[in-house]
């Protein structure tokens, strides 16, 4: 039981990770569908980083700072420029998979996987558990009870009204999606050296797009994504013991992917995304 | 000139242009603190483009602006977040904290003082999007007072208010204005203007072409000023027996604050029923129910036939509606004037036939509207975008009487027109009611109903208070019943 | 986008992949050359392009179908593998002369990707439930269902990798071109190009369909039921993708097997917004992308750079992209 536990908790840290990120820039006002993308970049650099080095804490830096860069692109683009932020997250994730690939090449010399680098040990990996946990409460706390959170909240609902209030919605979001990147390239840190010690091609295998059904189940708080992580984590832990019995690997993986789609079907009730999650906010 | 020490801002040779339209050609503007300070001008006058500039939110292309201290601006569609409460809504940006934390007491408070102090009772704790209209401006002001502005700018601030709810706001506007504020008040209702107004500058083109103290001018001179001449006349009214055409009975649609209850009434052939009423009491429920595009209860005929079904089925049965929105609901923005003509139609002939469009039929459909509603467009090619909100209108409207529909409905139909525009489309639209199409004309301005319709009901809370003739329109008794009297 | 914008755009992206080619320790203008040489060489070479090219240009389409009617089909790639699954499925049991089979499998194949998009569409039209979520996390679940199946149940008892059965010589796609893999795929893909084309410049549904993704507020008040467009459209998208898939079984590959798509239905989001969502301009971009997908292997060979790079340039290609308005600035 116990064993059961602790891999819900180890498959659960980088969805936590994620899905926070995930709330974050939503509440804000930017709909971010690059998690996968942050979480394949701060896996990767945090390896590149740590073999370059021989330091997994500055693999963990690099991870943070690789995620915080691809989701600030995000950021930047749909606040600057005004993008369809589908389209961009889109562009995103596929310039992390290729850049990824390609980087595994340029920096190890054979495709596919790195070798072993300096990792975070299983001593590591724990404290990144008890930080995704502590995360969540900490960002909660921070979007309902701060006045920076309560400024973030209302560029999500109503960005003219931020900028009525005297405030620049453009800055607040930017420095949202920062944030969130670094947490999702934390997620991905723990993927490549808190789990193991390698960055291999395809590890995040759409963790990131679960990330996004946690939100949705956990109606874009910081708490409600955070139960949902962990309830997928579960789903993910519970897969080695029931293929035992038979059950097709193929099916437990799709689980958090179906309850997703079943939680589009308001069987969940219906909670209202941001007013303005997605909409560009362009001012003359 | 007004002497240094009573300025509260001074804004010197203000030029704003957005790609190649200049919105605002050179303009002076001085205010004065402890003056109520009218700013009048058709839409399009550069008014709220001037306001918005004043308060700091836009940075103008040249001239420059002088403030003493804070300048609070009002939007004329708040700027408050719905899902937030009153009290957040007010001390965003500038909210007391405890440590990293927001102090939510110290809010509450403040908030309770402020509406105190300038008696605008509103419940800190009531989240903004369940308040009504009236209320919810308070809430927007409040949040420009907590700046402690010397200035304070209201964009058409009466423009959702009752009669009695806009003397209260007068009423605290001089209070502000008592305490040592500059107030400036963006309006086109002239009246208001000569009752409560000290100065006032008209604006027309982006330019300023009057200035004068109300009491040393008229109403009819500012009208003169805003419009560059004379109103155009209205086309005449023929006597037309009016016929059985539409009737509601009992319909009742919408929820809350802004839903409309058990209306019964009729408009026939012939004869234009305006709906007096102030913005939020049911008039979009009426129409959207109308239009088939809201879920009600209750009954409604066109003709012997009762009227059910889908928009589709509705338009099919004569029906047509001039929208609020022309920009969202009424055209397709990117598309030409060709393109938009069809919308509505486009699964009949004659401007489909069988699977396709047919183009040459839109094409001598889109000349035809251009022709008899003068829309200035070089081409019926060109995007509607790239028209003016009048001729956008006009395009609007032109396509709703095309096809000498039974029943139109038409809601707002000169909003954030220049006053020609208006006209035309007033006169378009008597000219429908002449030859036998039933008319309702639903309109936030008393004026527009009066002038147009031949009976008028008063709107209230969602039900119909009052009914009067045009032989028997007594304006008083109207606004009265518009702001809830019994 | 206007011209000059787009110049400097393609030289940026240009220089990027130089840049990258420069980082992984080749020579750019070799690897440009490489590229090039690899995509449009030779007749086998062009040929190649044009397979890829055609591989594009049916996921392409879908999801420009879909975005003109103002709805984010991010799952062409799904749609595309539940298209080739039953396409395999159907390709392997049937055996039947080629003029009853091929029509059989591609039907098959648009079936199964109709009904892949229809999901993502009733979500959206009974729930309300936003389809770039629904089509991202029916991507996935058709890459598992598909791995399961023909991991499993449905495996070739005598093929190697997870994959279906070989389809019968008579149920392979006719070639155009004999010895390369350039078949009538190409054609039917160019036929659905001008076909959809027309459609949307001419017919009352494209009208339909083009006011409920510029203009949703006024084409519901115009009688059009944004929900029946929706979930019309989706089916629709996703059937051409599904199409897409099928011809890449019996064209292609002969069978269908889990690697069937390099992630064509992703790449085709950016040859859409190349295209600008026309489908003639679409034709034109796929091509484009094409001689990147077939000379890229040829760059990796020869050059020595690793062909990701084009992922890469294509994910920066479709980041630019996202600037460009997807609704609500054309005409037909």
């Amino acid at each position: 039981m116990l064993d059961f536990l602790e891999l819900t908790l180890v498959k659960a840290a980088p969805l936590i990770f994620a899905a926070l990120a995930g709330v974050l820039c939503e509440r804000s006002g930017i709909l971010n569908i690059a998690l996968e993308g942050g979480l394949t970049a701060g896996a990767f650099a945090a390896v590149a980083v740590a073999y370059a080095t021989g330091n997994p804490l500055l693999g963990l830096a690099a991870g943070m700072l690789a995620g915080a860069l691809l989701c600030g692109l995000l950021g930047v683009a749909a606040t600057r420029f005004g993008v369809n932020q589908i389209v961009a997250g889109t562009g995103l994730n596929l310039l992390a998979a290729g850049g990824t690939a390609f980087g595994i090449v340029v920096l190890f010399g054979t495709p596919g996987a790195s070798p072993e680098v300096p990792a975070l040990g299983a001593r590591g990996e724990g404290i990144l558990v008890a930080v995704a946990l502590a995360s969540s409460f900490a960002l909660a706390f921070a979007l309902d009870r701060t006045p920076w959170g309560l400024r973030l909240r209302a560029c999500g609902e109503n960005p003219h009204a931020v900028l009525a209030a005297g405030l620049d919605p453009r800055r607040i979001r930017v420095l949202a999606t920062l944030a969130a990147g670094a947490l999702a390239g934390l997620g991905g840190v723990f993927l490549s050296l808190g789990e193991l010690d390698l960055y291999s091609d395809g590890m995040t295998a759409g963790r990131g797009f679960i990330a996004l059904a946690a939100v949705i189940f956990g109606r874009w708080t910081p708490l409600g994504a955070c139960a949902a992580a962990l309830a997928f984590g579960a789903l993910s832990a519970l897969q080695f013991v029931l293929q035992r019995a038979g059950i097709p690997s193929e099916l437990m993986q799709a689980l958090p992917y179906l309850a997703a789609l079943l939680a589009l079907t308001g069987i969940a009730g219906r909670a209202r995304p941001p007013a303005a999650d997605g909409v560009p906010f362009l001012d003359a | 000139m007004t002497d240094g020490a009573s300025l509260a801002l001074e804004a010197r040779g203000i030029v704003k242009r957005f790609g190649s339209v200049c919105a605002v050609d050179g303009v002076d503007l001085d205010l004065v603190r402890g003056e109520i300070h009218a700013l009048c001008g058709e839409n399009g006058a550069g008014k709220s483009t001037l306001a918005r500039i004043v308060a700091g939110t836009l940075a103008p292309t040249s001239g420059s602006v002088l403030r003493t201290g804070a300048v609070g601006l009002v939007h004329q569609h708040f700027e408050l977040v719905d899902r937030l409460r009153v009290w957040e809504n007010v001390v965003l940006g500038r909210e007391p904290r405890r440590g990293l934390r927001l102090d939510e007491t110290a809010a509450r408070e403040r908030v309770r003082m402020l509406a105190a102090s300038y008696a605008l009772d509103v419940d800190p704790d009531a989240i903004v999007e369940n308040l009504p209209v009236g209320i919810a401006q308070r809430v927007e002001i409040l949040r420009e007072l907590s700046r402690e502005p010397t200035a304070l700018v209201l964009d058409e601030p009466t423009a959702v208010l009752a009669p009695g709810e806009i003397d209260a706001l007068f009423a605290t506007l001089r209070e502000l204005a008592a305490r040592g504020a500059a107030i400036l008040v963006i309006t086109h209702k002239l009246a208001e203007v000569i009752a409560h107004a000290d100065r006032v500058t008209v604006m027309r083109a982006g330019r300023v072409v009057m200035r004068s103290a109300t009491a040393a001018t008229s109403l009819e001179a500012i009208a003169r000023a805003m419009v560059g001449g004379e109103v155009p006349g209205l086309a005449p009214r023929s006597g037309v027996a009016p016929r059985p055409a539409f009737a509601a009975r009992a319909l009742s649609a919408g929820g809350g604050a802004h839903a409309l209850r058990s209306a019964t009434f009729e408009v026939r052939g012939g004869e234009i029923v305006g709906i007096a009423g102030v913005e939020g009491n049911g008039q979009s429920a009426l129409t959207d129910a109308i239009a088939g595009m809201l879920p009600y209860e209750g009954e409604m005929s066109l003709g012997e036939q009762p009227l059910r079904g889908d928009p589709a089925a509705r338009i099919a049965a004569g029906v047509r509606i001039i929208p609020q929105d022309r920009q969202r609901e009424g055209l397709v923005l990117g598309w030409s004037i060709v393109d938009n003509v069809a919308l509505g139609d486009q699964t009949r002939p004659p401007l489909a036939r069988g699977w396709t469009i047919d183009r040459n039929a839109a094409a001598a459909l889109a000349t035809q509207i251009v022709e008899r509603f003068d829309v200035r467009t070089p081409s019926i090619r060109t995007s509607v975008a790239s028209l003016s909100g009048g001729n956008q209108q006009k395009v609007v409207v032109g396509r709703a009487l095309a096809h000498a529909p039974r029943f139109v409905v038409a809601y707002q139909p000169t909003r954030g027109i220049d006053v020609g525009a208006a006209a035309l489309v007033q006169s378009r639209l008597i000219e429908a009611r002449n030859a036998g199409t039933a008319v309702l004309l639903v309109s936030f301005e008393l004026d527009e109903v009066l002038a147009l319709s031949d009976r008028v009901l008063v709107l209230y809370r969602g039900a119909i208070a009052g009914a009067f003739e045009r032989a028997a329109f007594d304006r008083a008794r109207i606004g009265a019943l518009m702001a809830g009297a019994a | 986008m206007n011209a000059r914008s787009a110049t400097i755009f393609a030289v940026a992206l240009l220089v990027i992949a130089a840049a990258a080619m420069a980082l992984a320790g080749a020579n750019p203008l070799a690897g440009f050359a490489a590229l090039l040489r690899g995509a449009l060489g030779g007749e086998h070479q062009l040929s190649e392009t044009l397979v890829q090219t055609t591989a594009l240009l049916f996921p392409a389409l879908a999801v420009a179908f879909a975005f003109r009617a103002g709805l984010f089909n991010i799952g062409a790639e799904g749609q595309l593998i539940v298209g080739g699954l039953c396409a395999g499925l159907i390709g392997a049991a049937l055996a039947a002369p080629g003029w009853i089979a091929i029509p059989a499998i591609l039907c098959a194949g648009t079936a199964g990707g109709a009904f892949w998009g229809f999901i993502a569409g009733a979500l959206r039209a009974r729930f309300g439930g936003n389809e770039v979520i629904a089509t991202l996390m029916l991507n996935i679940v058709a890459a598992l269902l598909a791995n399961y199946l023909v991991s499993g149940p449905l495996h070739a008892p005598a093929a190697t990798g997870a994959e279906t059965a070989v389809l019968p010589a008579g149920s392979w796609l006719p070639v155009l071109l004999p010895g390369t893999r350039l078949t009538i795929a190409l054609l039917l893909a160019l036929a659905l190009a001008v076909f959809l084309r027309y459609l949307f410049a001419r017919t009352v549904f494209g009208y339909g369909l083009r006011a409920a993704g510029d203009a949703p507020a006024a084409a519901a008040r115009a009688g059009i039921d944004l929900r029946r467009t929706a979930l019309v459209a989706m089916t629709l998208s996703g059937a051409i993708a599904g199409l897409g898939g099928a011809t890449l079984v019996a064209g292609v590959l002969h069978r269908f097997n889990v690697a069937l798509s390099p992630g064509y239905g992703f790449i085709a989001i950016a040859v859409a917004l190349v295209g600008a969502l026309d489908p003639l301009r679409i034709v034109a971009a796929a091509f484009a992308f094409g001689i990147l997908q077939s000379g890229s292997l040829t760059m990796q060979v020869l050059a020595h750079v690793p062909k990701d790079v084009v992922s890469f340039v294509e994910g920066l290609a479709i980041i630019g992209l996202s600037a460009q308005r997807l609704t609500g600035t054309r005409d037909a």
